[in-house]
């Protein structure tokens, strides 16, 4: 495969893996409440997730390891429990955020409860996962997810003040109802940072053999594919700010986001926001899967591969069709998806240096990275954005469930 | 002893490259006089729950032999079966008859499912 072709695939599948329900419902929350203030928490948590998919690639590429395998290696046993126990329960909970959102979509324009779809749109992912490769997976979904630009047409056609949007790119704090503020926040941040995202980059970086070739496109597809993705997330929270703010509208369902592009686009708007909503969350949903049974298995040392048929990986397959079948089932029981999602963006920046720290050493350790080890400044980075994002969570949380 | 602390965690993978589990143990050999010396490399779910608490342990043996494939015995692989150490620690035996959960699970519930792939 040639170069630029690696290179545009990669980013298609990044702008793919970066907008999902959680940075749709996120993103629209804060432009309805704050208008284009949050801005910055999109611009930071981009900013991380840029640096930590930039280094999950070069330790696969350098090390030939896993993130999960590696971690299992260097920390042992206790460390890496941890680190599964908790991004399996975050994973647990964004997957059935997917769930609900692929099944609102199909509600939205189907006029059937989201209850009734939940099943039939986890039996498809499961399918998707059980016949399907993982170049189609890869792929197929994230070039269908392109429906997205949408919300950057959107945005365009609304005008939005330019100084206001610029305004909003730099950090400030909070003038009214603080706690749904920095709430909205860190959901942001955990929409943006998700771990599944590069769980899911560094073993597909080992499935495609990759070495230290590949430094170079490694760095472009995640600098170039996350920032178009940030750029999309950034629409949808100027469109909620230019269409929800100025009528201090706050959508508490999703049938109320779903009228985000029927302003700028009219009824189309309205099937466009269900197509980007169904396709987006379909393409996560197949990513969190597979992320949580790579990490099981890499971790356990049991046999993995997407294009390994299911029985020849069976313990593999067993975690991702257990975890679709409960989450499907979690959506049936009829929670409501925005809450849950919101919920679990927010869990993740709180869990996020869990994450990143012990990451982060295996980046700096010449035994895995030799000469291609972290700049300080990747270090910082993550460092600096983890911990904010986690001491926020860990205040705001509890005070927006107490409020809420 | 360094090489043991190397291989501790490491990925098992056999002959042709199919992954065997994770190094979750090391047997020493005493010698009277001389250093020890590794005899063996052990692999089990078990092995690896003793190393968390020994109250896991005790839970995975029970599961192994009252709802699993029974035995909750680890693998043990002869030091002399260890061909390269790398990436992975690859060993000179047939992965088809190393892992028991793994084909339970496959025989009891993942084969059963239409596509597998059998």
């Amino acid at each position: 495969m040639s170069k630029l072709l690696k290179i545009a695939l990669g980013i298609f599948t990044s702008i793919g893996g970066f907008l999902e329900v959680g940075a749709i419902a996120t993103t629209a929350q804060a432009g309805a409440a704050f208008g284009f203030r949050l801005i910055w928490a999109v611009v930071l948590g981009t900013i991380c997730v840029i640096f930590l998919v930039e280094m999950s690639g070069r330790l696969a590429a350098v090390s030939r390891h896993t993130i999960k395998d590696a971690l299992r290696e260097r920390f042992g046993p206790r460390i890496f429990l941890l680190t599964l126990v908790s991004d399996g329960v975050i994973n647990l909970l964004v997957l059935a955020a997917e769930i609900g959102g692929m099944s609102l979509a199909l509600q939205l324009v189907t006029g059937i409860s989201f209850r009734w779809w939940a099943v039939p749109v986890g039996f498809l992912t499961w399918l998707l996962l059980w016949k399907g490769s993982f170049s189609l997976i890869e792929n197929g979904v994230s070039l269908l997810g392109m429906v997205a630009v949408a919300f950057l047409v959107g945005a365009v056609m609304l005008d939005p003040p330019l100084n206001a949007m610029v305004r909003g790119a730099w950090p400030s704090l909070p003038t009214e109802r603080p706690v749904h503020y920095w709430f909205t926040a860190v959901s942001i941040l955990g929409a943006a940072i998700s771990p599944y995202l590069f769980y899911f980059y560094s073993a597909g970086a080992i499935e495609d053999h990759w070495d230290e070739d590949e430094i170079g496109v490694n760095r472009a597809v995640a600098t170039v594919g996350m920032s178009f993705g940030a750029i999309l997330a950034i629409a949808v929270l100027v469109v909620a700010a230019m269409v929800f703010h100025p009528h201090g509208i706050e959508p508490e369902r999703y049938e109320q986001v779903a009228l985000l592009l029927t302003s700028p686009l009219g009824r189309w708007g309205f099937y466009l926001f269900a197509a980007t909503l169904l396709v987006s969350c379909l393409g996560a949903a197949l990513e969190i899967s597979l992320a949580t049974a790579y990490s099981f298995a890499q971790g356990l040392g049991w046999n993995w591969g997407e294009d390994v048929r299911p029985r020849d990986a069976a313990r593999f397959s067993l975690v991702y069709t257990v975890m679709i079948a409960l989450t499907s089932l979690l959506m049936v029981a009829g929670i409501d998806p925005l809450k849950l999602t919101l919920f679990s963006m927010a869990l993740t920046s709180l869990t996020l240096p869990i994450v990143t720290f012990p990451f982060l050493i295996l980046m700096n350790d010449r035994d895995y990275v030799g000469e291609y080890g972290n700049h300080w400044i990747g270090n910082l980075a993550v460092i600096a954005i983890s911990l904010l994002a986690s001491i926020i969570a860990l205040v705001a949380i509890p005070l927006q469930l107490m409020g809420g | 002893m360094e090489v043991g602390r190397q291989i501790l965690d490491q990925q098992l993978v056999d002959k042709t490259g199919l992954g065997v589990g994770k190094v979750d143990g090391i047997m020493l050999e005493l010698r009277n006089g001389a250093a020890p010396r590794i005899s063996a490399v052990l692999t089990g779910g078990h092995l690896f729950a003793r190393r968390l608490h020994p109250r896991l342990e005790r839970w995975a043996r029970r599961l192994t032999r009252n709802w699993g494939p029974g035995k909750p015995e680890p693998l043990r692989i002869p030091w002399s079966k260890v061909m390269k150490i790398g990436v992975d620690v690859k060993v000179d035996i047939d992965a088809a008859d190393a892992m028991p959960w793994e084909h339970w699970v496959r025989d009891r519930i993942i084969g059963r499912i239409p596509g597998s792939g059998s």
